[in-house]
């Protein structure tokens, strides 16, 4: 029996996976916080206790994500956009496509039989491409994050955010919750102004079904519902936030690694 | 913010005001304008002629006439620097380049579609930190070694301010990071325009020393500042009002006013 470790630092959450013999065994979560080691080291000590094993009978960990670079225990850093297509073929294997929604930006990743990575298009490095963006919106509109999917559902006249930017956008939903315009129909706009963005990147590379969703983004109902209006169905994986960290674990057991 | 001036016919500032615009005040223009009636010791009859600009110049409805900030900036920018070649003007929403040429507005550059390079960085920043804004550039002169910020983004660069500070890095250092990063993206911009001294500084954040340095090093140039850089669209449009009102006068016509009420906007409602 073989255990392995993937462990991938985003910029919001810290995620963590223990595969054994090729299959998820356990997985969690953490905020990431601003010290990304203290994270990656807290991670790593909640994955050993949920499986129940001593740092020894892991035999090897990857690690990939935002703040990666600062992790002491890795056998080898690899590339976000790699461990998302290993992730998201072991959950989906006929998918081909998958977009991965981070904190820090959103990627459209072409994906081979294999698992490998033929195509990627990803946002600038511009909170408006990326989950971030719902985040500060949600932020000033007092909405907790797990309610702005659920809530943006609810829209009936979403409002059309005249700017790119994050911080504009934050003044713009200001002024629009001054005018009366109901939350739901601002977190709309937002998620049409995201799903919008991350259709340039889709068209950027072309659209290839199946289709897959992962990072923060796929918990959000809302914003899904968006991508699928412009014509693009999404495979969700049940924990869209960890599939990094699976892919992550399943290239550290794997054969030639 | 709000401005207003109110000159003399000598050119002179009787009275200067400015104010947060905010989201309530942006139909309040008739109480700044009160407040400078009042510093002035004018009625408002008394006014010759008031032209509104700027982003909100629509929300004013007792002007005569509304003009655009790029030519009212242009026109005050010259009353302080009759020399001037390169006018840069950097505030809350925006960034502009303006070439210029004996007073007159050859070509201009602008950037409204990002935070970046603006004031609002400057703002969220000294917020995230619990500054006042007003104290960032001195605190700043102080680094000795500036962060490295390296997201463009001002969320990202925001997240990237607390990482540093959870590292340790001093604050002046972080600042300075700050300033520099605004003022890279600032010559960036007006870099088109083929920099020419005298370049004149103005806007809410030419008042920050930190950023005025460092966009000197990178344009590579002394930088003016005029003594109240917040001022200067407003009295161009003065200057500008003035001109209107005399060209009138000597072609003995009547001066064309607006419907004059000193009243709220009811423009949002």
């Amino acid at each position: 029996m073989a255990w392995f470790m993937g462990i991938d630092i985003g910029s919001g959450t810290s995620k963590g996976v223990i595969t054994k013999d090729g299959k998820l065994e356990v997985y969690h979560i953490l905020a990431s916080g601003v010290n990304y080691r203290m994270a990656s080291l807290k991670l790593r000590e909640e994955l050993l206790a949920k499986a129940g094993l001593g740092v020894e009978d892991i035999e090897r960990t990857v690690t990939t994500g935002h703040g990666a670079g600062v992790i002491l225990f890795s056998n080898r850093h690899v590339a976000d956009m790699q461990c998302c297509a290993r992730g998201i073929k072991c959950i989906f294997p006929s998918v081909r496509m998958v977009i991965d929604v981070q904190g820090q930006s959103s990627q459209v990743i072409r994906v081979d039989e294999k698992g490998h990575v033929t195509g990627f298009a990803v946002s600038e490095a511009c909170a408006s491409g990326s989950g971030c963006f719902i985040e500060v919106i949600a932020n000033v509109l007092q909405v907790k994050l797990e309610d702005i999917g659920p809530l943006s559902l609810r829209a009936k006249n979403p409002v059309t955010f005249t700017t790119g930017c994050a911080v504009f956008g934050e003044s713009e939903a200001i002024s629009r919750v001054a005018e009366g315009i109901p939350k739901e129909d601002i977190l709309a706009g937002v998620h049409k102004a995201l799903a919008g963005k991350i259709s340039t990147l889709i068209d950027r590379i072309g659209l290839k079904k199946p289709c897959a969703i992962s990072g923060g983004g796929g918990l959000n109902v809302g914003l899904i519902k968006r991508v699928e209006e412009l014509g693009v169905e999404l495979l969700i994986p049940p924990q869209p936030q960890i599939v990094d960290a699976l892919g992550a674990a399943l290239i550290a057991g794997e054969q030639d690694f | 913010m709000t401005k207003v001036v109110i000159l003399n016919r000598n050119d002179e500032i009787c009275a200067s005001v400015i104010k947060h615009t905010g989201a309530e005040h942006r139909r309040l223009a008739n109480k700044v304008m009160e407040e400078a009636l009042e510093q002035a010791g004018l009625s408002f009859d008394e006014i010759s002629y008031v032209i509104a600009t700027g982003y909100g110049r629509i929300t004013v409805p007792f002007a005569d006439r509304q003009i655009t900030e790029l030519t009212c900036h242009a026109r005050g920018v010259c009353h302080y620097v009759p020399s001037v070649r390169l006018a840069i003007d950097v505030g809350g929403q925006d960034a502009k380049g303006l070439k210029m040429n004996c007073g007159k507005l050859l070509d201009f550059v602008m950037s409204d579609k990002c935070a970046a390079g603006t004031g609002r960085f400057l703002e969220l920043i000294a917020a995230s930190l619990d500054l006042k804004l007003d104290d960032l550039g001195k605190l700043s002169l102080k680094s000795t070694s500036k962060a490295s910020i390296s997201s463009t983004c001002t969320v990202f660069a925001r997240q990237e301010v607390v990482t540093r500070i959870s590292e340790g890095v001093p604050l002046e250092d972080i600042l300075a990071g700050i300033h520099d990063a605004i003022a890279t993206r600032v010559a960036r911009m007006v870099e088109r325009l083929k920099i020419e001294p005298d370049v004149v500084f103005t806007g809410g954040v030419a008042k920050n020393i930190g950023v005025v340095k460092s966009l000197e090093t990178k344009l590579g140039c002394k930088v003016m500042v005029p003594e109240e850089p917040l001022l200067s669209g407003a009295i161009g449009a003065a200057l500008l009002g003035k001109e209107i009102t005399l060209k009138a006068l000597a072609q003995g016509k009547p001066v064309q006013r607006g419907r004059r009420s000193l009243s709220e906007s009811t423009f949002f409602q």
